[in-house]
């Protein structure tokens, strides 16, 4: 999986002219490493079209005075936790704000509901859930409720994620959403983990930046378990 | 790869901006200076702050910069044939704007002069570099829905002419001022010039050309302009397959001078969508969607905010590839004659009411 990443990798790198660096696996999540052997951790969300072009109707002041968050994010193939991490870290970029409180209500390992604050005040919420059937994509949301305007990345009155194409043959209803030309043929969550590395590598300022997040990012996946353990919000930093 | 040394010419066509980011960042290229057609597109280049010298003179461009090797050339339709003779007399390298001329006399001259010159000509059809029509057409190409029966095609948007003026002249969209038809105040040169994608890509995805077509104009949405600004038309190309298509400005607008936050009044202001149906299935595509949408600043109106890859930096990369290369573009100038040719058919047939043949 890397091999082609690290190849779309090089291409970019080839096309724009930046230093070498490397994508590895660690667990689940992905790390850039760069030629003098350290590692940047990736948080490709971060650099998903659409979360890019919410933060510029955020920090471009399209919304004004953002109040809520409201997240949801429901899968066949990831963890709770692994969707915990995403959808927090999400909400702390896009509010530009660190999360100060985690309140969580779990169902096993199957769903978690958590009511989040930001240093910044404002609130948010993050539903997540592992049980769609097997081969689903997943289903996700992020609404931002602000005094001056709502954004989401979900058209109004529908339910789920819409589709660039929908084919209809013997073989069924197929359907593709293509998000990269200059990386056309890997899987969109590939391309993400790829951008991000690239998006590293133009920037250097984003190494500390990450390396941070992704701290803050697991601390709050963890006081969102503990909450449930305890029945009572936990406070971070 | 030496980086291609490149100009751009005009700076009036609505498409200018849209080249910015990649000619700043494509390391294949050096964009060494710009030429706007007056001091008001001067100032509205100016805007953008791209730190790249712009001139009104284009001799003065080029003796300021000999070097220069190709020039993309962004202005209003019936400045191309000049603004070509310019390039092609000096050997330079053309990415011409999506409609060369519709006079195909003029156009056949551009052709000779290209050819005789021994430079590249691009048109800029940037759908083809498009993600999603990339998958359209791998889709297509697989058999997977079969022989192609039909397709219906969308290439709606809001009107540009508010922004870009020459798009609202007859003179300089269509290149002189022909009625619509007997008895019609409103002129050839309106929606139909600003929308030939669909015309395009139905060739591409058929591998068949134009039939015969039948066009209609509705009323003006705008009845400032004195071009059409609704339309559609429908016909069959010669593989068999029925086509319907919708090139209209049906997106109303705010009319700003600059393109910007609260242009739309429509929520998605630009929209290119297929259906198509073949003997084992069907297919409905939107090329420019999913996004994300809001309601805030400055109109607080629920607005698409796009999130769409940038198709000009595969435009560009081709045309670099071209270049460098010596290969034709896919969109060049003795393809698109045809597209041309079924567009001025529309014309022909919205002014004398009846089916018109399309000429090859």
């Amino acid at each position: 999986m890397c091999k082609k990443m690290n190849e779309a990798l090089e291409f970019l790198r080839d096309k724009y002219g930046f230093p070498a660096g490397e994508i590895v696996a660690n667990g689940k999540q992905y790390m850039l490493r760069f030629a003098d052997g350290s590692c940047c951790p990736l948080l490709p969300w971060r650099v998903e079209r659409r979360f890019v072009e919410l933060k510029k109707i955020i920090d471009g002041q399209t919304l004004e005075n953002v109040s809520t968050f409201r997240f949801a994010h429901f899968s066949a193939e990831k963890t709770l936790p692994e969707l915990l991490a995403a959808e927090l870290d999400l909400m702390s970029f896009l509010g530009d704000s660190p999360i100060t409180s985690v309140f969580s209500v779990c169902s096993g390992e199957v769903s978690s509901n958590s009511l989040v604050r930001l240093a910044n005040g404002m609130s948010g919420s993050v539903e997540c859930g592992c049980k769609l059937p097997a081969g689903k994509s997943d289903i996700d949301r992020h609404e931002i409720i602000a005094a001056r305007g709502v954004a989401s990345d979900r058209v109004a009155d529908t339910q789920v994620p819409q589709e660039s194409i929908y084919m209809w043959n013997e073989a069924g209803e197929t359907c593709f959403t293509d998000v990269d030309t200059e990386l056309f043929g890997l899987p969109n969550n590939e391309i993400w983990v790829v951008r991000a590395a690239y998006a590293v590598l133009s920037d250097n300022s984003l190494v500390e930046k990450w390396i941070a997040a992704e701290k803050a990012m697991y601390a709050a996946v963890n006081a969102a378990l503990d909450s449930n353990k305890t029945s009572q919000p936990v406070i971070l930093g | 790869m030496k980086p291609l040394k490149i100009a751009m010419m005009g700076m009036t066509h609505g498409h200018t901006r849209k080249y910015y980011q990649t000619l700043r960042e494509n390391q294949k290229l050096d964009w060494v200076a710009s030429c706007a057609e007056d001091q008001a597109a001067k100032d509205v280049y100016e805007l953008y702050k791209n730190g790249v010298p712009c001139y009104l003179d284009p001799q003065e461009m080029l003796a300021k910069h000999p070097d220069i090797e190709a020039i993309v050339i962004a202005s209003a339709n019936d400045r191309h044939y000049e603004q070509m003779k310019f390039c092609a007399e000096r050997g330079i390298h053309i990415l011409s704007m999506k409609i060369p001329t519709f006079d195909m006399d003029e156009y056949d001259r551009m052709i000779e002069m290209v050819d005789k010159a021994g430079i590249v000509c691009q048109i800029e059809l940037e759908m083809h570099y498009n993600p999603v029509v990339k998958r359209l057409q791998q889709i297509i190409k697989s058999g997977e829905l079969g022989k192609l029966l039909s397709i219906q095609a969308t290439n709606i948007t809001l009107s540009p002419v508010w922004a870009f003026p020459w798009q609202g002249v007859p003179e300089a969209s269509y290149g002189k001022r022909v009625p619509l038809a007997n008895g019609d105040h409103r002129f050839r040169g309106g929606a139909l010039c600003d929308h030939p994608h669909i015309f395009d890509m139905v060739r591409w995805l058929t591998g068949a050309d134009f039939d015969y077509v039948f066009a209609q104009a509705a009323p003006n949405l705008r009845k400032e302009l004195e071009v059409e600004d609704m339309l559609m038309a429908a016909g069959k190309l010669t593989d068999g397959t029925a086509f319907l298509f919708d090139p209209s400005w049906s997106r109303l607008e705010e009319r700003l001078k600059v393109p910007g936050p609260g242009w739309e009044i429509f929520p998605k202001r630009m929209e290119v969508n297929f259906t198509i149906t073949g003997e084992k299935g069907m297919i409905q595509c939107d090329c420019f969607g999913p996004n994300v949408y809001h309601n805030g600043a400055p109109n607080d109106r629920l607005t698409v905010q796009y999130t769409y890859f940038d198709e000009w930096i595969g435009l560009i990369d081709e045309f670099v590839d071209c270049v460098r290369n010596g290969k034709q573009p896919k969109i060049n100038l003795k393809w698109h004659r045809h597209t041309i040719e079924c567009m001025n058919a529309c014309y022909e047939s919205i002014s004398c009411g009846k089916t018109a043949i399309v000429k090859k």
